[in-house]
């Protein structure tokens, strides 16, 4: 049974990723087409492909409607699902634990704590106005991710399911009881705050996905180049020191592309649960555990969830908007219960 | 083969290992020469398997090993592993990879790294790696398994997978923790067999963990007795498992039950 | 602004604790079904129960003329007041009150525009108007009322507004002998209602009642210029678009003075506190835009950041510059200022209107 794939260490051939590209343009172009206003597809069509072109557009609403908030907003939200999804499969391989997600261990509330920070010690820069909660953002989900792993390690090295939960609460209540001292001290910045911590994709720029992507690139081509090391760790730690791997220098070099992702992310669109434990959960059904096809394709599958999400967000209530947290939350928690009783009976 | 001589590979020194201020192995040295194979013997909590983890740098210790002269504690992650394969006890893998995958990873420490492999165009370690599996996989009987999902192996098979991923790292030194804990009797013959004759390669050499006294015996070149940590007894098997000092480690006459075993049906 | 600590443990809480996510998402989703926006939730006392009565605006005026009137209402400095509060509870004092908390904004406003503010010896922590109120200690208020601390002070009377405290909060301060008043406007009817309450509490309801003849005459004033607005339409901006837009809706202050002037607010359909979309607000294309959001002194103030919007330079309001920034709660709060806000939005609409660019329907 020794296919030509096992040649290339389970990566995949050029196929699959057109594939995925062509699926996740596809659902692009579906988010683009659909929205709250009704914009004829023809027309969103000779206006995306005149916005390509460069050519001048034309001054009308469904100008403005496509080329300056649909379009944008969806390139964000593309792009947080698969950078929220890639570091969600990093995080899963690196603890063996399916279960483990920015959001399950904390990591997003850490990464808030730091962008709340600093907007109450006023670190913003008028011209970059996400740089200072940003920087901030990237570095507390480090710390936090650091923090909670040391936690966790000290209470049970085999990370059990148990222990990812409960590290997640005691971690999420120390924050929060954080982020309400800050409250009290910062009384005048207490809207601004609080609006933060609301934070949406709403409103995305060009700007932004340029940010996205640009953390994207740096991220997600660290965390691909350890797929081996991956692999390793989601057998067992253990058995990657045996094989030789630096699991120390491994583990930290993941932690830190993970902290760069999340951080990125919660600082533009806020907390957004369960991305990174939904998308990869149902890819890996697909592509099986090796890390080689597991993350390029939970960044495509990431991409698609949370494009998907979004667009339910958007349109399920018209024209009342929910925020996407709201979707993603109702399917992540229930596939959280799902892969929880399925451990709880293999257990058994 | 004990003592040291040239063609010593590894050697340890005044090896200590201390759990929370306990200490679990204490000043246990012993050298191993190639072509021979050390069996550590004694009862539960001797220190037996903290001794192997000790070596492949899987617990903190006190003391030195070395291999060829080098500090152990010194190589590089990937140098070690092309040195020493090691066999746990207890494995288990969380996500359905399959046999082939987790035998594969044994080739981690062989692979060049990204940078090397743009600097060199050689690719005959793709071949070295498949020649590895391969034979790896054929040795352990695990041929049929090749793609199936180890969440679906019992326990003796998963226990062959890893012996074949050992394998397939192509090491100089087997560490083996009890090698054979889940296989029937077939299946522990074989594996014997095949050490023993992975033994006889040039530049080989094995330590193993092994509960079965009369599988030390009849394969082990030395053997160390243990007892609470420290060395009672070391030396070739004959003048180790000497009745008075099993009697005295196993507070029990461990050749006479051994016999009346075997009586009720021999 | 209670609503703001708890609208942020409820979020952060939604981000990290997974295991009771179904639960937290609910609680998400009722926000933004418009049960309460956060921060402004208490600035604007609007409930669902609002939108019974938010057409009335121009009847207001008439109603005015209540029974009361025919007796003239004088200010009594001594006698026993007697008053029944906007919950229906009867209370009687022996005479008019003199020391007295207030947990809301809009209480502090209101006992100050009667003249009463010197009754005053404890406020809400987020009272901030007039300027003297600040002078009065505050007590925590909202989320984390600190029972104990409004004890401290002493008072005869506590004001505070419905959804403020618990009936065991209420309970306990009652029988450490406090007076507990509530207010409960909903409508610009129910602010001359706590007027004239609060007026009739402090031995105020003279000036009280001139407090609510102004308004009304104002108001009435106002609506006359209706004819002239008719077919232009508004759009109430109440979150900026980086963290999301909301928009004021049916029953709430805005949308009831938008009426009011005869303007056409273009989330009428909407829930009092709505979050909608970029698209729609670029597809209703308002003529005008009311932002109340803050300015904090720092990068674009909150009209040039709405100008600024890639894409929305096509709306009508963003193209003539018709946008207007009332960061004051003058149309959020319960308030005599109501009467303010709606000039100050009516004197922005005619004076856009004389520019030559001026649309009309």
């Amino acid at each position: 049974m020794a296919s030509k794939g096992h040649i290339q260490d389970g990566h995949f051939g050029l196929r699959v990723y057109i594939v995925f590209g062509l699926v996740t343009l596809l659902t692009f172009i579906l988010c683009v087409s659909v929205g709250s206003v009704a914009v004829p597809p023809d027309e969103t069509v000779s206006l995306i492909f005149k916005a390509i072109t460069g050519a001048e557009l034309p001054r009308s609403s469904a100008a403005s409607i496509i080329i300056s908030s649909r379009v944008p907003r969806v390139l964000c939200v593309a792009l947080t699902g698969a950078a929220l999804s890639l570091s969600g499969a990093a995080m899963q391989g690196l603890l063996k634990n399916p279960l483990a997600d920015g959001s399950t261990l904390g990591v997003s509330s850490g990464a808030s704590l730091g962008a709340v920070l600093a907007i109450a010690l006023g670190l913003e820069f008028a011209a970059l106005p996400f740089a200072g909660t940003m920087v901030t953002a990237v570095v507390f989900a480090f710390v936090s991710l650091l923090a909670i792993l040391s936690l966790a390690w000290r209470m049970d090295r085999s990370l059990s399911t148990n222990t990812i939960i409960l590290i997640g609460v005691i971690y999420s209540m120390f924050v929060s009881s954080l982020l309400a001292l800050i409250v009290t001290f910062a009384s005048d910045k207490v809207k601004t705050i609080t609006f933060w911590t609301m934070g949406s994709l709403a409103g995305s720029s060009y700007a932004n996905a340029l940010v996205l992507l640009g953390a994207l690139l740096v991220g997600g081509s660290i965390i691909l180049s350890k797929a081996r090391e991956l692999n390793a760790f989601a057998v067992g730690e253990e058995n990657a020191v045996h094989i030789g791997v630096n699991v120390r220098r491994v583990r930290l070099t993941v932690l830190a592309a993970v902290a760069l992702l999340t951080g990125v992310c919660v600082s533009i669109g806020g907390c957004i649960a369960f991305v990174g434990l939904v998308a990869p959960h149902m890819v890996r059904m697909i592509t099986g555990p090796n890390h080689a096809r597991l993350l390029p394709a939970s960044a495509f599958g990431g991409a698609t969830f949370l494009m998907l999400c979004d667009l339910v967000a958007r349109i399920i209530l018209n024209p009342l908007q929910l925020p996407i947290g709201v979707v993603t939350s109702l399917i992540g928690a229930t596939l959280f219960v799902v892969i929880l009783y399925r451990g709880r009976k293999k257990a058994l | 083969m004990i003592s040291e001589t040239d063609s010593t590979l590894l050697n340890v020194t005044g090896l200590t290992v201390q759990f929370g201020g306990r200490c679990v192995v204490h000043d246990v040295s012993f050298s191993v020469a190639e072509g021979s194979w050390l069996m550590l013997v004694g009862p539960n909590g001797a220190g037996k398997s903290t001794i192997v983890n000790a070596i492949s740098q899987t617990v903190p210790h006190e003391g030195s090993v070395t291999w060829c002269g080098q500090d152990v504690r010194s190589m590089k992650p990937r140098e070690r592993a092309r040195i020493m394969g090691v066999l746990a006890q207890g494995n288990s893998v969380g996500y359905s990879f399959t046999v082939d995958e987790v035998v594969r990873l044994g080739r981690y420490a062989h692979r060049p790294s990204l940078f090397a492999r743009t600097q060199n165009s050689d690719r005959s370690y793709v071949d070295a790696e498949e020649k590895a599996i391969e034979e790896a996989i054929e040795q352990t009987g695990l041929t049929d398994l090749r793609s199936k999902s180890v969440l679906e192996l019992s326990g003796g098979e998963l226990q062959r997978v890893f012996l074949a991923q050992a394998l397939a790292q192509q090491p100089s030194l087997l560490l083996l923790d009890e090698p054979t804990n889940h296989l029937d009797l077939l299946y522990q013959r074989q594996t014997f067999e095949l050490l023993d004759h992975w033994l006889k390669a040039p530049g080989h050499a094995i330590i193993s963990v092994v509960h079965d006294l009369s599988l030390a015996y009849a394969f082990g070149s030395g053997v160390i007795l243990l007892h609470n940590g420290q060395i009672m007894g070391k030396g070739p098997a004959s003048e180790v498992l000497t009745p008075d000092l099993l009697e005295q480690v196993y507070g029990m006459d461990v050749q006479a039950w051994m016999r009346s075993l075997l009586q009720h049906w021999c | 602004m209670f609503g703001t600590f708890h609208a942020l443990q409820k979020h952060v809480r939604n981000c990290v604790l997974p295991v009771i996510a179904l639960v937290v998402a609910l609680a998400i989703a009722s926000p933004a079904l418009g049960a309460t926006a956060p921060a402004t939730a208490q600035d604007a006392g609007s409930k669902d129960a609002a939108a019974k009565t938010a057409p009335a605006a121009t009847d207001a005026a008439s109603t005015a003329k209540t029974p009361e009137k025919a007796k003239e209402v004088v200010n009594d400095p001594t006698g026993p007041a007697k008053i029944v509060d906007m919950t229906g509870r009867e209370i009687s004092l022996d005479a008019p009150a003199t020391n007295i908390v207030a947990l809301s904004a809009a209480d502090c406003e209101i006992l100050f525009a009667v003249g009463a503010g010197e009754t005053l010896v404890g406020r809400g922590e987020y009272c901030d108007y007039p300027a003297e109120v600040l002078k009065v200690p505050s007590v925590q208020s909202g989320y984390e009322t600190n029972i104990e601390q409004i004890i401290a002070l002493e008072p005869q009377v506590l004001l505070m507004s419905t959804m403020a405290q618990t009936k065991e909060q209420v309970e306990e301060l009652e029988a450490a002998g406090i007076t507990v008043v509530v207010s409960d406007a909903q409508d610009i009817e129910g602010v001359y209602e706590s007027v004239r309450m609060i007026g009739a509490l402090t031995g105020h309801a003279g000036d009280a009642e001139k407090v609510v003849k102004d308004m009304q005459k104002d108001l009435e004033e106002l609506a006359k210029l209706a004819k002239d607005n008719k077919g232009k339409t508004i759009y109430f901006e109440v979150s900026p678009l980086q963290y999301g837009l909301w928009a004021a809706g049916k029953g709430s202050f805005m949308n009831e003075v938008s009426e009011l002037l005869g303007l056409e607010n273009i989330f009428a359909d909407m829930p009092a506190w709505a979050e909608v979309s970029e698209e729609q607000v670029i597809d209703r294309n308002p003529d005008y835009i009311v932002t109340i959001s803050m300015y904090y002194g720092e990068g674009p103030t909150p009209i040039e950041e709405i100008m600024a919007r890639p894409g929305w330079d096509v709306i009508s309001a963003v193209e003539d510059g018709n946008i207007i920034n009332l960061p004051n709660n003058e149309l959020s709060r319960p308030t005599p200022r109501i009467a303010e806000g709606a000039r100050m939005l009516a004197d922005f609409i005619a004076a856009e209107d004389s520019a030559p660019v001026a649309k009309a329907a």
